[in-house]
């Protein structure tokens, strides 16, 4: 009778202790706590923030598309195409003569979109695959292991360049190329924090119940892992937009008219030669400040969530 | 240690085997090619070029064909793009310049970030300490592209101490800047890493018993702590090394150093096929070497690993 | 005059939560070829008070008090004197034999360099007092092994060479701190006799730590007794065994079904170990004490009494 009883309240078990865990309020709401008093990590949310709405409602003070050429500036532009509030280019022009102010807000919108959404979508993927390496063991592991091993053997701008230099340089294919390159993203970590869990109580309650691998890995591994998914997550994004920030300065990324922080850096360290500094000065300006705030954040996000550094 | 060296050439081959199928396979299946271009050859002409090349024989007898050119002759084939030179005589001139900078790149890293790392460790929370987290934070916000152009602007443009580009035969007031600016977040890295390993180290009982017997500490650190601290620093040189290559890529564009990272970026944009696919192998057979060289000094420093080999 | 004198040994670490109280108020001497058992539970401080002999503590310690090695004080000695103090005169036997040996380092060089330090010797000079220091702890094959690495020896072994490496300079005072306690029973029988052997033929001093009383009773002349961090009682073995004058070496030899078990545990008194976050105002054992009257919570007793010493309130009749 009792046994009964005890099978009967297994499912509900299992869910409290899994829910235990981590969902327990008091993790995020003490690790929200902590983030909050690293002044520098807020300082930098804010300036992230910033940047972000930059990106989103920066072309509305535009005096200029992005890809419109002043031909008033067009042949003096070291002379006249610098940084002034007078003819509407803020940041000055570019060499062709294009606003430099609208090109930095395109920019930043694709370095920050590429950044966001290559950054969490690869390392959702390294996770699953992290996560399946560490519950399913065995020849699974081995296979994706050995996979790991090699792909971080090879420089990935190899595959990189060969991949977009035969199937274009949309955005697309630039967010695409950069999850494929990047399916190692907190692979290694996943899996080993799987691997300590899977033997926990909750997940053998959960497996004596029948419920599905699937359903064990996803409804009670993963929220249990969630807080290193989110540091590493932290640590990817400033990776993934360097990535294609150095790309792009090859000329194998983003293509024109539509620039990137990193393109525009490029043109800007071109031309820098012929004294029109600002060309460099602004892109790099805001891809320096966006480095700095994502090193910030997560290195907040690192002291708030890691148990190892309380 | 020779058993082991050719085992892992045994997994170095087959690896390769699979870059250079997939690669070939990636290139040839996507639509263009190195003679699509804007006004369409006449068919003729077009039949006529692909015959030079051999690309109208079928897929597979051309993957063959390619591979037993580089196993039995070392020939990469003819470029594409580049009307007179083979992939070989593009690697034969651009390689040793990569090379070269890199060996210089490397050597900064170590011969830079070890003795910075253990400074830190020694003087601990000094200012020697504070500096270098400031060039880790550094470094990382400012990657080798931002880096180098803030250089050329300082030591060329500003100061006109070193030349912003060209390579001139290798002398070193060309090889400088290259290298500093390939290295430089790496040698924040390995100082950072050696920092962290030396104070475990130094902290580990078989220090205590190298002071119970009342060696001197310039002794205990030389003789005991030096070859473990270094341990986890050779460790992390495998990816760096993966990272400087990519970095060199970037290096020969900017600098225009004449190495091999233009020939493969030109190849992306003109398609030439066997630039790129010649270029990639080159690339790989450049990290196993560099790893596998890792692992052997890796067995070298530690007995443990050493007696497994 | 003793060898060794410790006088009033205050030992305290810095911590996140304040200080920890390791060793309190400790004194005790060693004569010429004297062993001292020093023993206690885990946490009571004995590694410690060996550490800073040999001026080995962290650091985060803070030591008050005197640690007179032939007159000069160890604890303030500067470290190129007391450099030439260590391994020389006084050697020591870590606790944990198997991560005391440098994992990249020969043996012959570990042990070699010793010798090269202290008495200048050659490597090949060195070589052959290696040897001798090696075969002299019954290393089998020791000449074949001279230039194996630690992972290469088994447990037993590599404590026999971390024993080596006490002695190679024919110290006058040796620490051995549960040179025993990481090894199987059958090993640990081998090396108390071989330390026994050893030190009956070089007339060392030698303060032995442990939990093993066994060891003891057939081991060492005197005994003194740790509990957090204070000494409880001291006094000749003999003496101890026969007639324990303090209600914890009481409790510890009830523990012991058997003095001649080698195997006894000393954790066998219900309760748990003084929190150390203070200095001791009272009896530490106060709150396990089977004798313990409300004036023990108030008072420190002092150690008092002349050949068997005794920190307690409470006259030896009145105990249970
Ligand atoms: N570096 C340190 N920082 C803080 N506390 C320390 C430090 N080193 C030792 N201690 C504390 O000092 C106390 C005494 O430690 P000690 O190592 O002397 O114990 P012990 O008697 O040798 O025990 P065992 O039998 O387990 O070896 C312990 O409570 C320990 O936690
Ligand atoms: S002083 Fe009191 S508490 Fe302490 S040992 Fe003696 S009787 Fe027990
Ligand atoms: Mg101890």
């Amino acid at each position: 009778m009792s046994t009964a009883k005890k099978q009967m309240n297994a499912p509900a078990y299992a869910e409290a202790a899994a829910e235990e865990m981590i969902t327990s309020r008091s993790f995020w709401a003490d690790a929200r706590q902590r983030f909050l008093k690293n002044r520098m990590a807020v300082v930098s949310v804010l300036m992230l923030v910033l940047l972000v709405l930059f990106a989103i409602f920066g072309h509305s003070l535009a005096q200029w598309s992005y890809e419109e050429i002043d031909w008033n500036v067009l042949g003096k532009v070291k002379t006249e195409g610098g940084p002034t509030l007078a003819n509407g280019h803020y940041f000055g022009v570019d060499e062709l003569g294009r606003d430099l102010y609208a090109r930095v807000v395109q920019g930043s919108q694709t370095s920050l979109l590429v950044g966001f959404l290559a950054g969490t979508a690869s390392v959702i993927l390294g996770s699953v695959l992290g996560a399946t390496a560490g519950y399913f063991g065995g020849r699974t592991d081995q296979i994706i292991m050995g996979a790991y091993t090699i792909w971080l053997s090879i420089p990935y701008i190899i595959f990189f360049v060969v991949w977009q230099a035969f199937f274009g340089r949309s955005l697309t294919q630039m967010i695409l190329v950069i999850i494929l390159v990047n399916w190692t993203a907190g692979l290694l970590i996943v899996r080993g924090q799987v691997m300590m869990l899977k033997n926990r109580e909750f997940v053998d309650a959960a497996r004596m119940l029948g419920m599905s691998d699937f359903a064990i890995i996803f409804k009670h591994l993963m929220p249990n892992i969630l807080w290193v998914i989110v540091i590493y997550t932290s640590i990817v994004i400033p990776e993934v937009i360097m990535m294609e920030s150095l790309v792009s300065f090859l000329g194998v990324g983003i293509q024109e008219p539509n620039t990137s922080w990193g393109a525009l850096i490029s043109e800007g360290a071109r031309t820098m030669t012929f004294g029109t500094l600002w060309q460099l000065a602004f892109p790099a300006a805001f891809f320096v400040i966006a480095q700095v705030s994502l090193y910030y954040i997560g290195d907040g996000l690192r002291d708030a969530l890691d148990p190892k550094d309380r | 240690m020779l058993n082991y060296t050719l085992r892992r050439l045994f997994t170095v081959v087959p690896t390769l085997l699979v870059l250079i199928v997939f690669s070939f396979y990636l290139m040839r299946l996507a639509p263009g090619g190195p003679f699509t271009s804007e006004k369409p050859l006449p068919p003729s002409v077009m039949a006529n070029v692909l015959e030079r090349y051999g690309m109208d024989e079928p897929l597979h007898v051309q993957l063959w064909t390619y591979i037993k050119n580089i196993v039995f002759h070392f020939d990469f084939g003819p470029s594409f793009s580049q009307k007179d030179r083979t992939v070989n005589d593009v690697i034969a001139q651009g390689f040793p310049v990569t090379l070269t900078y890199g060996f210089w790149s490397a050597v900064f890293v170590l011969a830079c970030g070890i003795p910075l790392g253990i400074i830190a460790a020694l003087r601990h929370n000094s200012f020697w300490d504070y500096s270098m987290t400031g060039l880790a934070i550094f470094s990382q916000i400012f990657p080798n592209f931002v880096l180098a152009p803030i250089m050329v602007l300082l030591f060329t443009l500003s100061w006109g101490l070193l030349p912003g580009g060209g390579w001139n035969g290798g002398q070193w007031e060309y090889i400088i800047m290259p290298a500093v600016a390939l290295g430089t977040s790496y040698m924040a890295g390995v100082a950072r890493l050696t920092r962290g390993s030396f104070l475990e180290v130094m902290n580990s009982p078989f220090i205590r018993t190298a002071r119970a017997k009342g060696l001197p500490e310039r002794t205990i650190i030389i003789r005991h702590a030096l070859k473990p601290a270094l341990l986890p620093t050779l460790t992390y040189m495998g990816p760096v090394f993966v990272y400087m290559i990519t970095g060199s890529v970037f290096i020969d564009v900017f600098f225009s150093t004449g190495g091999i990272g233009q020939d493969f970026i030109d190849g992306a944009y003109s398609r030439d096929y066997s630039m790129l696919l010649g270029l990639a192998i080159l690339y790989s057979v450049l990290t196993f070497t560099l790893n596998l060289l890792l692992d052997l000094a890796y067995a070298w420093i530690d007995p443990k690993v050493r007696s497994k080999l | 005059m003793s060898l060794l004198s410790v006088n009033n040994l205050n030992i305290r670490f810095r911590t996140g939560d304040g200080y920890v109280h390791a060793v309190n108020d400790v004194s005790f001497d060693i004569a010429k070829g004297q062993k001292l058992a020093v023993v206690g539970e885990s946490g009571s401080g004995k590694s410690q008070i060996a550490m800073s002999i040999m001026g080995l503590l962290a650091n985060n310690a803070e030591a008050e008090g005197e640690v007179l090695y032939e007159g000069q004080n160890l604890l303030t000695l500067p470290s190129a004197k007391l450099n030439r103090i260590r391994a020389k005169d006084i050697g020591i036997i870590f606790q944990d034999p198997m991560s005391s040996l440098n994992p990249y380092m020969r043996i012959e060089r570990q042990l070699g360099e010793v010798v090269e330090q202290h008495e200048g010797l050659s490597r090949s000079d060195a070589r052959k007092r290696v040897l001798e220091v090696m075969e002299a702890v019954q290393i089998p094959d020791a000449k074949n092994r001279l230039t194996a690495y630690p992972h290469e020896f088994s447990g037993g072994m590599r404590q026999r060479i971390v024993i080596a490496m006490a002695l190679i300079c024919k110290p006058k005072l040796i620490l051995a701190d549960e040179p025993t306690t990481a090894l199987d029973v059958t090993v640990q029988a081998q090396i108390m006799s071989l330390l026994d052997e050893i030190q009956r033929e070089l007339g060392t001093a030698v303060m032995l730590i442990t939990h093993d009383l066994g060891v003891v009773a057939g081991f060492c002349e005197d005994t003194l007794v740790l509990y957090g961090g204070r000494v409880m009682e001291a006094a000749p073995t003999l003496d101890l065994f026969d007639a324990p004058g303090h209600p914890y070496t009481r409790g510890l030899l009830r523990a012991v079904p058997n003095i001649s078990d080698a195997s006894a545990s000393l954790a066998a008194i219900p309760g748990s170990p003084p929190n150390q976050t203070r200095a001791p105002v009272a009896c530490p054992f106060a709150p396990r004490c089977v004798d313990a009257i409300p004036g023990c919570h108030q008072t420190l007793p002092e150690l008092t009494g002349d050949r068997q010493q005794r920190a307690c309130i409470r006259p030896v009749e009145e105990l249970t």
